[in-house]
Order: structure tokens, then sequence, then C-alpha cells
């Protein structure tokens, strides 16, 4: 070190007096590039808080935190997005991955302050100056990292559908279904929609890595009847789907029916090896549905002894005779209902409960009842005229076919109604070879039948009217025909805000002559196998339970379940009800909880 | 267009011409070839700049596509020359003696995807990443998440919870599998 360097500094201030070079300019605020790449936006009304933008941020900078005002929202985690800009570099993937295209970045990239901890906030939550800024990167049009539409079914066309009874969707291939499972963001928001809450993600994960026995074992943890609800599923997953706000939702049914595709019935036993360890209690179930069975599985594994009694010749309730073959072939149903069996549930058949043994008898001989009887009984139509002989319930048309019976419609019908019972009944109607037509009293999309199955119905040669109402029904010249009477409807607005009425036009009516009624306007419960005192001790109000907590009725040891005592009717509402209930019988019995005997063979606790 | 590309295929083995939009398009040349044709580009097309040289990681084919986009002032077309190299052998001819600023991108490429240009000058001197003692970042076999997670520190108080698990505590706490 010279003494120069010493006394440079102090040269520096004789400048200080003289003109400097520079001048000072005001700040300009220069606002980001249009696309640029700035502070994070979040439309938290759009965002369903998936954790999309969590799962692929690779630096670990943003965290999904419960957003109170978004708790409890149907398709909704009620989480959002809460960011560290410690950790962020801007590479925009959680805007690229956003399945709602909520999440979007401003162009303002200036923010100061002395409080580091400041750097951390939740997107649209937090109240931020450029969250309603206009510019900044967003995900090009058409650009997606997953492809937004899914893999189509493979299925019959509509000329050979209403040829036989085959299967209509022929199922995904292997390449099908891995190129569909890569569609899952796997985030779980279809498990709490699903009434079952299937481990959803899990299971199209067990497809992406070909382990279909994993895959197998993990939907039997909520839901013993995959084969069935692979292919008849009401599927309410789907429908809160965040893939499917952009796009397709991913085919979580298809999905899971490729998995039991591809699994062979008789590896079931060694791949779920359920190991049952008797706890010496006997539990009886009324009703050998998917309801009934459901809770004999759980019941089943928890080691009570089960004995079903079923009304009919054969098991699956209206899995068997309510949905035609060529939605859910025999053979896949039996594939569900053979691996309950064979853990030891004793059906007896043809045995009706108030005729052939006696409720109060359940009661006294079983220290617990699980009743799930269904709907049977069709609803009238409540019109004069409707106790003629061609006028057919279309549940016992369904029931004929299924059971290999003629159920006799002729070759020109009309159905009446606009639920799945109607469409199954009149595509099965179409199988027959009879041309058909649908009468329903609102517009086509009131209808509650699946939008698949209406669909499917009109393409296979299903004629549908809408907005008719049937009047009157006239017997008609030949003994073997009908007539009935109908009339044009216009839909007026409800003023108190329900949905619009359909009116009937006195001056617009019409009179058609068919080989046969179908009448599938609703069902209803039929409970007469109780007596008026187990009907008032069960709390029955308009043929239909109110359940409480696990499924349990006003009687402490009858659990009940299924159409009886939901408001949803389908068939995974009554696979849930039957686990529930399973899960409330066996507190009942172990009121201590889980003991010592549920242990499986590795000494683990069941 | 047409007339250059027969022309390229008379004397080279160029395959996969893919016609992305008006005024670009891009083919597949062999390794060997690859300069040759990029000469010729250069030399007797009028392909006389460089755009840029850039590089693509195709994992799951064990390969590298190596991508030169070219410009031909005249007919304001551009043209993508694209060279797959061995990932295990991430060797490609240098082309700076063609334009001199090609050892800049080469250089950029061998920080980035580990890739090998013998003769380039300052070839292994740092480009962007000073210090770097990890594998080329942009190779995909690179995890950028066990990095970022090794290598920055961490916030105080931070938590996330998992939308499957909250819903379920939320709104159904007794149903669904029952844990085993």
């Amino acid at each position: 070190m010279n003494l120069r360097d010493l006394l440079s500094p102090f040269f520096v201030w004789q400048r200080a007096f003289e003109k400097p070079y520079t001048s000072i300019r005001p700040t300009i605020d220069r606002p980001g590039a249009p696309a640029y790449r700035g502070f994070h936006i979040n439309v938290s009304e759009e965002c369903v808080g998936c954790g999309s933008c969590h799962s692929i941020c690779q630096n670990h900078a943003i965290d999904m935190v419960p957003a109170a005002e978004f708790e409890g929202r149907t398709g909704d985690s009620g989480l959002r997005p809460r960011f560290d800009y410690g950790r962020c570099c801007w590479c925009g993937l959680c805007v690229d991955i956003c399945t709602a295209a909520s999440l979007r970045m401003s162009n303002e990239y200036a923010w100061i302050s002395e409080d580091p901890d400041e750097f951390h906030f939740t997107a649209g939550v937090d109240d931020k100056p450029w969250q309603n800024n206009e510019h900044g990167y967003r995900r090009a049009e058409g650009y997606h990292l997953y492809p937004p539409k899914r893999i189509e079914m493979d299925m019959l066309s509509p000329d050979e559908s209403v040829q036989s009874f085959e299967e209509v969707a022929r199922g995904y291939s292997e390449a099908q279904a891995k190129l569909e499972a890569d569609r899952c963001v796997e985030c779980g928001i279809c498990v709490a929609t699903c009434p079952a809450h299937m481990d959803v993600p899990d299971y199209i994960h067990s497809i992406r890595d070909g382990d279909y026995e994993k895959g197998l074992q993990l939907m039997y943890r909520t839901n013993p009847f995959p084969a069935t609800c692979g292919r008849i599923c009401t599927r309410r997953c789907e429908s809160v789907c965040p893939v499917g706000i952009l796009g397709e939702p991913v085919a979580i049914r298809w999905l899971k029916r490729f998995i039991v595709d591809q699994v062979d019935a008789k590896d079931y036993p060694r791949i779920l090896n359920d190991q049952i360890i008797e706890s010496g209690h006997r539990v009886a179930i009324i009703g050998a549905g998917p309801g009934g069975l459901s809770a004999a599985y759980y019941l089943r594994k928890k080691g009570h002894a089960v004995t079903v009694f079923e009304a009919g010749e054969t098991a699956g309730g209206m899995l068997r005779y309510g949905v035609p073959s060529y939605r859910l072939p025999d053979a896949d149903l039996d594939k569900d209902i053979a691996y309950i069996v064979s853990l030891g549930v004793d059906i007896r058949y043809n045995t009706r409960i108030g005729k052939d043994i006696d409720f109060e008898q359940l009661l006294q001989d079983y220290a617990a009842v699980f009743l799930s009887t269904g709907l049977s009984v069709p609803s009238n139509m409540r019109i004069q005229g409707e106790d003629h002989a061609r006028v057919l319930s279309g549940l016992q048309v369904l029931a004929d076919v299924a059971s290999g019976r003629d159920p006799g419609i002729g070759s020109r019908v009309a159905v009446i109604g606009g639920g799945n019972v109607a469409m199954d009944a009149a595509r099965v109607s179409r199988r027959l070879g009879a041309e058909v037509t649908i009468l329903y009293r609102r517009r086509i999309a009131d209808m509650p039948a699946d939008e698949e199955e209406i669909h499917e119905s009109q393409e296979e040669g299903c004629n549908i009217v809408p907005q008719a109402i049937p009047v009157e029904i006239i017997a008609a010249d030949k003994p073997q025909q009908v007539s009935i009477k109908w009339g044009e409807a216009e839909m007026v607005q409800d003023p108190t805000g329900g949905r619009p009425r359909p009116v009937l036009q006195e001056d617009r009516m019409h009179t058609d002559t068919y080989d046969c009624i179908i009448s599938a306007i609703g069902q209803g419960s039929d409970l007469d196998f109780l007596s008026k005192e187990n009907q008032q001790q069960l709390a029955i109000e308009w043929g239909k339970f109110t359940p409480g907590e696990y499924q349990q009725s006003a009687l402490q040891k009858v659990f009940v379940g299924g159409d009886v005592a939901n408001r949803t009717a389908d068939a995974i509402s009554a696979i849930e009800d039957g686990h529930h209930a399973a899960r409330g019988i066996e507190r009942l019995l172990n009121p201590d909880g889980f003991t010592a005997t549920q242990t499986d063979n590795t000494g683990e606790p069941a | 267009m047409n007339e250059l590309l027969e022309r390229l295929q008379r004397h080279f083995d160029v395959n996969n011409i893919n016609v992305l939009k008006p005024g670009m398009t891009t083919l597949k040349i062999g390794k060997d070839s690859a300069e040759i044709l990029i000469r010729e580009l250069r030399d007797r097309e009028g392909y006389t700049h460089l755009n840029f040289i850039t590089c693509i990681d195709y994992i799951e084919d064990g390969i590298f596509t190596l991508v030169y986009m070219l410009h031909n002032y005249d007919s304001k077309h551009t043209l993508g020359v694209h060279v797959d190299i061995d990932r295990e052998h991430e060797e490609m001819t240098s082309i700076h003696t063609l334009w001199a600023q090609a050892w800049t991108y080469q250089r950029e490429l061998r920080e980035m995807y580990g890739i090998n240009f013998p003769g380039s000058p300052r070839l292994d001197e740092d480009f962007c990443l000073e210090g770097w003692d990890q594998i080329p970042p942009m190779r995909r076999e690179f995890d950028t998440r066990v990095f970022s997670e090794e290598r920055f520190g961490h916030r105080e108080g931070r938590h996330s919870e998992v939308p499957r698990v909250h819903m379920k505590m939320e709104l159904y706490p007794k149903r669904g599998g029952d844990e085993e």
C-alpha cells in the first residue's frame, strides 16, 4: 500500500464543490411489459383450491392455507395459495398448471419493505394493489400442460347397440387408460364429493404405475362394487373435477372400470387378503342390493356373522333388476357380488320379512339389523284409466327383461317419464324391436336422467316428446292396444323462484294409440312388512327413513340406508350408507372401540 | 421454398420437414452431415443469419435435439435445423467458425445441458451459473425441487394443507376409508 492509496479518499472531497456531471431527475414509474411476470394475482372466486400450483412449484414457494370465506363450497377445498417471495423465482409454472386459470401474474414488480416477512401473502385474499392489474403474464390461449379433452370411450354405434343387449361402452385399452390417467392432477377435490369418498387420485395413480392390484385394494377400502360403479356410477366426482373447469373432467368412472377389468376374479382373495376373525356377533341385513351387500362386506371384515334376507331370487337389487345389461353386464355385477359372498355372507333368497320371518324375530335373534329395502313400488301417474292392462310399469319391464321373461310390450310403445328408469325402459324396448316415444312433462334439459342416457336413447332412435302431460288412459279398439290422451304444456316461471312449472294447454290435446304404455315416473318404498308399531318406532315419514349418525334409526339396533333412507337414490350413496352403517354397528357391538380381535395376520390393527 | 427443399434433399438426408407457419420451416438432419448442411445454407442458400442455437431434452428417448435457427433476409424465411445427439455422448461439431457468436450459445449449452463442442472458445468458463457444482440444471434428471429444498433457506412458521385431507377434516371426518 502506498501513500497515494491512503490519501485518495480525501482528494475526492475536493470535487464536492464542482458542478456535477450527473443530474437528479424525477423517478418515473416504468410499468413492466404487458406480459411481464410480476406479482401474483389469484381470482379467488374462480380458484377451487386444488393445490396444483403448490404441487408444481419447484421452489416450494406456495402453501395452501385455509381461507374461511371459501370453506364448505362444493368442489372447493376452501384453501388458497399463499406465496413466499423469499423463494419464488417467477417461472410461471403455477400459472401454466392452474386448473381454473384463476392464477395469473400482474406486470407490477416494485414492492419495497424493510420487513422481510411482508413478502409472504395469500394472493386474492390479502389486499394487494396489483390484484386488479390487467397486464402481466397469462397462460396463452389453448396452452395446456395436460390435454383438455378426455380420451374417448369406444362405444357400439347406435345401429349396432339396438340389435342386442351387449355392453355399449367397450372399455379403455391400457394405452388409453394411461393417457387418461395422466390428465389427473391428483388434487383429490373429488374425494369429498364422492358419496363413498373413494380414494380416486390414488387408484388413478395406480394406473400410471401399472399396478392394478394396488388399485383394486384402494377401491375396496370404500367400495365393494367397483366393477358395477365403474360402469353405471352417477359419478358426481366428475362434476367437480377441476380439470373439467377448462376442459373435460377426468373420466374417473371409466378408469375405475379399467382397473377392475384388468384383475381376474380368481385373484381377488389373494390381492384383497381379507382376513376374518370371528367376533361372535350376528347381524341381519334386509335386502341384497348395493346398500345391504356393502354393509355385509364391511361387517364381515369386522368378523360379524352376516345373514342377508332377500325377497327376490338373486342378489343385486336394483342393479340386477333396474339396470339393463347393456349398461351393466350380469357378469360384472356378479364379479362384485361373488367376492362379497365369498367372505362367508349367508344370503337367504326368496325370503320376505313379514311373511317368511317376522321383523320382531330379527330384532330378537340378531345383535343388529341393517335395513336397505330400496324403492320397489312404481308411483302412479294419478290419471284416469291407468289401471288398464296395457299400462305397464317401467320397473316391471326392466325386471322381466333382466330375468329373461318377455315383457310383452308389442311394437309401438309410449314411455312416460324422464328419469333413468324411463330411459332404460325406452332403450330396452328399442332392443326388443319396438318403436318408442317418450312423453315428458318438462323440457329435455329438465330431465332427471343422466345426460348420457338421454343422449344415447335419442341416438338409438327413441323419440322424445317434451312438454307433454298425460291426461287420461282410454281403452283402444283392439284389446291388445291402449290410447293415451295427452296435452302440450307451456313452461311458466315460478314467481317464488322455483323451477318453471309445466301448464297444460287445454286447446292442444292429442290422443295416440300404442301397443302399451310404460309408466316410469318414479317409485316409492314398500314398508308394509313392518307392523304399524314398528313403523312408528322407526319414525318412518312419507315412506322414508331419516337416519341419524352412523345411519342409525330411531330404534337403537336398527340401521337403515340406501334409496329408502337417502335423497340421492343412487348406487354409490347406498354403498356408502352400507359402509357407514357397518361402522355404526361396529360401534354398537364394540363400544370400547377396536378390540383385540380386530387384527389381521400381520398383527397390525385392521 | 419447395425448390430449396428439393435441392437439399438431393444432396442431404434431410427428413421430418415441418412447415410450422408461413415463413418458418423445420427439418431434421443426421449429426454427421449437420455442419455441412448449415454451411451450405449459409453460403449458397442465403441463410446468412444465425438467430440462436438451443436444445430440447427428450430424456425418454435418450436424445438431446439441438435446434439451429437460421434466417434468410432476402426471402424473409426462417429455417430450423434439428439435430439429434445421443444423451450419453453429448458432443457436437462447433459452428463458431461459421458465425463467431455461435460460441456464446455453445458455452450456454455446455453449462445448461453439459453438451461438449470441441474447439469452441472459452467453452468451460462460467456463463450464467457462477460456482455451479451440480449436474447441468436443464438436463431433466436435475431435480430442481430437491436442489431448492437443500440450497435455500426456509421461512419460519410456514404451513401448507393438503386439499383432500383438509376437506375430510372439515366435511366428513368420520367417513371415507378407515385408516389402517
